[in-house]
């Protein structure tokens, strides 16, 4: 039978831990809710809030802005950028695998130079893409301009055929490092046994990355997805920096939207009730996405 | 065991020692340390860092640290008043004086007044109305400051622009012309129009509003809040700015740009590829010795319709006291200080007491400050309802951009505002 101490071990162990949770998760997001249906600006304490029910909620359902905010975010923040990221970063990471920059000593050159995008702190980015994109003295301006391709600068932050497309820009500019260097531990984690049976079995480049490369690949890909998908549908910076929500709101997206009714407004009541919505999205894409992953791995195993 | 204890002590002495450091308003060897908070870049302060370097040295039992915290972030000095720190004495833009006002983050500056009146008294001082509430006095008026016409005399002589606009059509006019005869090297007038929450084209819009007798937000005679100007004169103010791009008066490029200050428009101001803009004093000398080192001549005049009560707006920074602070006494001297004549003799802002304003020497290009200033009109017409005026600006700037980009006609974005600001005065 084992000691009294001995018994209290794992709970004393385990305490310290829990306690952090509590503190810095637990508590925030269940404050977190309650702010949902309280009134409170950011001068007052939380002794000041007062309920109002579901009142917050009621007003950012019937706000028509919230509801192109959430396509916005949806389609253009996250599943194009997610997209592009995917598709760049494992071509990037194939190249950077690839014998031919071995052969020519470049892949140590090339694997630091991808990285360097992720080592500027995001403001910093949109700040540099900001002037590159500006109409009059921007570099891609004077490019186009030097090159007749257009007569006059393009403001491409402000109109609406361009807007989304510099941002999307900015956002794959900035975080595409992070998928090359996921995506080539994956490929470095591939038996190399694979692609020389493939060979012998004289299965062409296209063929070994069909069917070995890739499905390989698969659950690096899924983890990707899913951290890039939250990463980035939660984003602020990119959108509130590069546009501000604009030309007009066309660019709105749900986490400037927060920012917007909490900060602007002075209502955090009603950011909170954003906060808990844009939660709630990602908690069913969480869900959806670990229910599929869960049935593969059940049929696998 | 002893030992465990003995790194479990240093351990919370280290961390404690930094927080205790950082409260700013322990004294020490009979001397009073007092925190003073700012949020002009460090750029512009230069000369206030001057004149609390001669106060430190003239007052030994008073030091006071400068802490320069830019962007203003009026909701961080909230949050430490809430928990019982921030500095002593704050910097506060003139419409934020209401949010800190209401909790009573600040400390009422009625006793201190009475017992240690600043000289000259409070009557002479602008923008009053910003500082008081429920009958007490929150922040004293430091400086004041307004939008002004900037403008190249030489690009709107070469233009056959005789004298600067004094009308916003006629600005519209001058700006086209200035535009086209330069086969659009020279834009007639540039300004931040992007649609962002603080795009400096709020100024432009109120003052073309105001100027027109309008107003966004008005108090109706039954004390509830309501939109103060029609669709139809809205919209007419909407199609005028779009016009301004359409006819080659504004370069479109200026629809991305969020601040005034914004490199695009204070380099074309200074090299030449601007005509006509507004700025602000403070923005405006470091942007003069720029102009000067390009070989540009820039000088200022009152905005279209600036001579015209409450056409321009008044803004400027307002002195707080922490009602945290354990030496208001003290920090109403310095307060008193940086009202002072003394300050503004190094300090390039013009001061809110009028009495102190006409002791300083204010150079010709920078007359047009100094001619609009006693005209313009503070945002307290805008404070006091649901709607915070960062959420009308918002609102606004989000509206006008969308007509510029073609997403809706200035009639549609009239009647979003209208009803945008509608539904937000009824809270």
């Amino acid at each position: 039978m084992a000691s009294r101490s001995a018994r209290r071990q794992p709970y004393a162990l385990t305490t310290p831990a829990l306690i952090v949770i509590g503190v810095l998760f637990v508590f925030p997001s269940v404050y977190n809710v309650v702010l949902a249906f309280q009134k409170l600006s950011p001068y007052d304490t939380p002794g000041d809030a007062t309920w109002v029910g579901f009142d917050n909620f009621k007003a950012i359902f019937s706000d028509p802005q919230i509801g192109s905010a959430t396509l916005n975010t949806a389609f253009w923040l996250t599943a194009l950028t997610v997209a592009i990221r995917l598709v760049l970063g494992l071509g990037l990471a194939l190249l950077l695998q690839s014998q031919v920059l071995a052969r020519w000593r470049l892949r140590g050159v090339g694997r630091t130079l991808v990285l360097v995008p992720w080592m500027l702190p995001p403001v910093v980015a949109v700040a540099c893409w900001k002037s590159i994109f500006d109409a009059n003295t921007g570099v891609l301006n004077q490019f186009l301009v030097s090159t007749h391709i257009v007569s006059k600068g393009v403001p491409f932050l402000a109109q609406t055929s361009t807007a989304w497309w510099s941002v999307i820009a900015i956002i794959v500019w900035r975080e595409l490092p992070f998928v090359v260097i996921v995506m080539m531990a994956g490929l470095q984690s591939i038996p190399k046994e694979q692609y020389e049976a493939a060979a012998i079995d004289s299965a062409g480049r296209w063929q070994s990355f069909l069917h070995i490369t890739l499905p390989n690949l698969r659950p690096v890909i899924v983890v990707v997805v899913l951290m890039t998908v939250i990463q980035t549908f939660n984003n602020f910076v990119y959108v509130w920096l590069s546009t501000g929500g604009g030309p007009g709101t066309y660019t709105q997206v749900l986490a400037t939207q927060l920012y917007s009714a909490a900060f602007v407004a002075n209502d955090l009541g009603q950011g909170a009730a954003i906060g808990i919505v844009m939660t709630a999205t990602m908690a069913v894409f969480a869900l959806i996405y670990l229910r599929v992953t869960g049935d593969r791995e059940g049929r696998s195993a | 065991m002893k030992f465990t204890k003995s790194v479990v002590a240093a351990a919370v002495t280290s961390l404690v020692l930094p927080l205790a450091a950082c409260s700013g308003s322990g004294s020490g060897s009979g001397s009073v340390n007092l925190v003073f908070r700012q949020f002009d870049p460090k750029g512009e302060v230069a000369g206030l860092t001057t004149a609390i370097d001669a106060w430190n040295k003239s007052h030994p039992k008073i030091h006071v640290e400068m802490q320069t915290l830019s962007p203003n972030n009026v909701q961080q000095f909230a949050r430490e008043a809430n928990s019982g720190s921030g500095p002593d004495i704050d910097q506060i833009g003139y419409a934020d004086v209401a949010f800190l006002a209401k909790p009573k983050i600040l400390l009422s500056l009625d006793d201190l007044m009475k017992k240690d009146p600043v000289p000259g008294g409070t009557d002479n001082l602008l923008a009053k109305d910003m500082v008081t509430f429920d009958g007490k006095t929150w922040a004293m008026p430091w400086t004041a400051d307004t939008m002004a016409l900037v403008y190249n005399p030489k690009a709107l002589s070469a233009a056959g622009v005789k004298s600067p606009p004094t009308t916003w059509e006629q600005l519209a006019a001058d700006a086209k012309q200035i535009s086209s005869s330069s086969s659009g090297k020279t834009s007639g007038f540039c300004f931040a129009a992007s649609g962002s929450a603080t795009s400096s084209q709020w100024n432009a819009i109120n003052y073309y509003i105001w100027a027109h007798g309008g107003t966004l937000v008005q108090k109706n005679p039954s004390g509830a809040w309501q939109p103060g100007i029609a669709q139809p004169q809205l919209a007419n103010a909407i199609q005028y700015f779009a016009d301004l791009f359409s006819s080659g008066a504004s370069p479109k490029a200026n629809q991305a740009v969020q601040d005034y200050s914004d490199p695009s428009i204070v380099n074309g101001l200074a090299t030449g590829s601007c005509a006509m803009s507004y700025e602000p004093p403070a923005t405006f000398a470091p942007l003069l010795k720029q102009a000067k080192a390009a070989g540009t001549t820039l000088t200022t005049a009152p905005m279209p319709s600036g001579l015209t009560d409450g056409a321009t707006h008044l803004g400027g920074r307002a002195l707080g006291i922490n009602r945290n602070s354990k030496h208001p006494d003290e920090a109403w001297q310095v307060i008193k200080y940086l009202m002072s004549a003394t300050t503004f003799k190094t300090y390039s802002q013009y001061p809110a007491s009028k009495s102190t304003l006409t002791q300083l020497t204010v150079p010709e290009s920078q007359q047009g400050f100094v001619k609009q200033l006693p005209h313009a009109r503070s945002f307290a017409r805008y404070i006091g309802s649901d709607m915070t005026v960062a959420s009308i600006e918002q609102l606004v700037n989000q509206r006008f951009s969308a007509v510029y980009s073609g997403q809706s006609s200035s009639s549609d974005a009239a009647a979003a505002i209208i009803s945008g600001l509608t539904k937000g005065l009824k809270g």
